[in-house]
């Protein structure tokens, strides 16, 4: 097997992923006060234009929709968050990667983890909101760590997989972009499924982003463990984007010092 | 790699690619590669170097600029992997190609000194063992919980030199790094590296100051445009390199 030994040496760097995310995190939150506030707002204030705008201008008929959509701005934030993240850490520590040898998958992990962190941050607001439009709160809820867990492991996934591609190439963050605020449409996180026209429901339907979001909002919207053939299809996923990745980067990633 | 061996190289050559023919974007990429005009002009960092080490040599790298010293130390120490042939090293590599490496300008001394601990593939258990060594080597004294930011660039290297050897490698690998921090500190590396002599750690050395390779080196490597011209007894070989820097017919 060709990644075990790199699989040990990032067992072996475990601490310097972790002091990573602490320094993610305080360049995120010490500076300034407002960085925590700003994650937990800028969700919210997200969630009310989509209120405004698809309870009076269209209309759905989604009850409760402002939890319907919070809970899906928070996974979409931070899946594309951190897969842009991800691209960006590589070029943000060159100067490293130029002196030091060490296996570069930490940057992305550790930048994954962070992202996870910010998302369970961003929770709070979400439990304010499912508290004020009294929202039953199920013991499905429970679930949610494993939900974010299955989300990780596919966003990690993606994240490997294009940020050597970021470093080859200028442009393919930005086509990245591109590409998310497409992905973002074609994913239900505003409207329903059941708006979907039957011709093209199979596109949303077979969108694998959509897959993992539905076992992260289930727990929260529905009040229920989502059904294991959808949960066994999410981990699918998850697993084939975590191992494409990997290989991915694997086979790239001698090449990344030459390139940075 | 033969069994006395601790540093193997295997016919290592190594090119980069210039900015000139690189293609920056995946769109033009695309075009060249459907074109078929992908045309690359190389580089040739390193060509053909092979030689061995075994434990306890004392390696001084000489050449002149661009010659392919620095390339050779990446190598060695992993950070760069040839293009062809192979390098092999044994037991644990202490790379210093620039001291402090990883510092966050906004942290501490002391969380500094996790930081590029770990960076360097310590664990927080081990860097907690050194803490008190590391600090007290550095002779920063209270300016250990000063952010770095305020430090000068002799403190600064102070830290990072106390920090990358505190622990004994098997291997050392030196660029030009000892040139910074007062007479004092200058002389606690030097003692800290005869320490290192002692436990029979493989020091490799890149350094202009030749006097620095004939007092500390039992070997000399010249290298020019990528290849080895000599290597040898630093008593041989520098009195060559020299000579070559002479203009010709004098």
């Amino acid at each position: 097997m060709p990644s075990f030994p790199a699989l040990t040496s990032l067992i072996r760097h475990r601490d310097l992923i972790w002091a990573l995310v602490v320094r993610d995190l305080r360049v995120r939150y010490k500076r300034s006060t407002l960085g925590l506030v700003w994650t937990m707002l800028q969700p919210l204030l997200t969630m009310s234009v989509m209120v405004v705008v698809f309870s009076t201008v269209f209309r759905f008929d989604v009850p409760n929709y402002p939890v319907y959509c919070l809970a899906g701005i928070l996974f979409w934030n931070f899946f594309s968050q951190s897969i842009v993240a991800s691209m960006v850490s590589l070029r943000a520590n060159a100067g490293i990667l130029h002196k030091v040898p060490l296996p570069k998958e930490v940057f992305p992990i550790a930048t994954v983890v962070s992202g996870v962190v910010n998302l369970v941050l961003a929770l709070v607001p979400l439990g304010l909101i499912l508290l004020a439009t009294g929202h039953p709160l199920h013991p499905s809820l429970l679930f949610l760590p494993v939900a974010i867990l299955i989300a990780a492991l596919f966003t990690l996934g993606m994240g490997l997989l294009l940020s050597p591609l970021a470093v080859f190439f200028t442009d393919v963050i930005e086509m990245v972009g591109v590409t998310l605020s497409l992905l973002m449409y074609l994913t239900p996180i505003f409207y329903p499924m059941a708006i979907v026209p039957d011709r093209f429901r199979f596109v949303v339907r077979f969108n694998p982003v959509r897959s993992i979001l539905e076992v992260f909002r289930d727990p929260i919207y529905f009040g229920k463990i989502p059904p294991l053939t959808h949960l066994a299809v999410a981990v699918g996923f998850a697993l084939v984007a975590l191992a494409l990745g990997a290989w991915a980067f694997r086979r790239n990633s001698d090449k990344i010092p030459y390139y940075v | 790699m033969s069994a006395d061996a601790v540093v193997q190289l295997f016919d290592v050559s190594l090119c980069y690619r210039l900015a000139k023919q690189r293609i920056p974007s995946l769109k033009e990429y695309a075009l060249h590669w459907v074109r078929g005009a992908l045309v690359y002009e190389q580089l040739w960092a390193l060509k053909n170097v092979s030689f061995s080490l075994a434990a306890g040599d004392r390696l001084g790298v000489v050449g002149s600029n661009g010659a392919g010293k620095s390339t050779l130390l990446k190598v060695i120490s992993g950070v760069l992997k040839p293009v062809q042939g192979r390098a092999e090293v044994r037991g644990r590599v202490a790379p210093i190609l620039e001291l402090g490496i990883g510092f966050d300008y906004e942290l501490t001394g002391d969380e500094n000194i996790y930081l590029n601990a770990l960076f360097l593939g310590h664990s927080r258990k081990e860097v907690d063992a050194r803490y008190q060594e590391i600090v007290e080597f550095s002779g920063l004294g209270d300016f250990i919980r000063a952010p770095v930011r305020n430090y000068s660039s002799g403190m600064l290297a102070r830290l990072g030199f106390s920090i990358v050897t505190a622990w004994v490698p098997d291997v050392l690998i030196l660029d030009e790094v000892l040139a910074v921090g007062d007479v004092h500190f200058v002389k606690k590396c030097e003692e800290r590296l005869a320490e290192f002599r002692r436990a029979g750690t493989t020091l490799i050395l890149v350094s202009h100051a030749l006097e620095s390779i004939q007092r500390n080196c039992n070997r000399c490597l010249w290298l020019e445009a990528g290849q080895v011209r000599a290597d040898g007894p630093p008593a041989e070989v520098l009195p060559r390199y020299i000579g070559s820097a002479a203009p010709v017919g004098a």
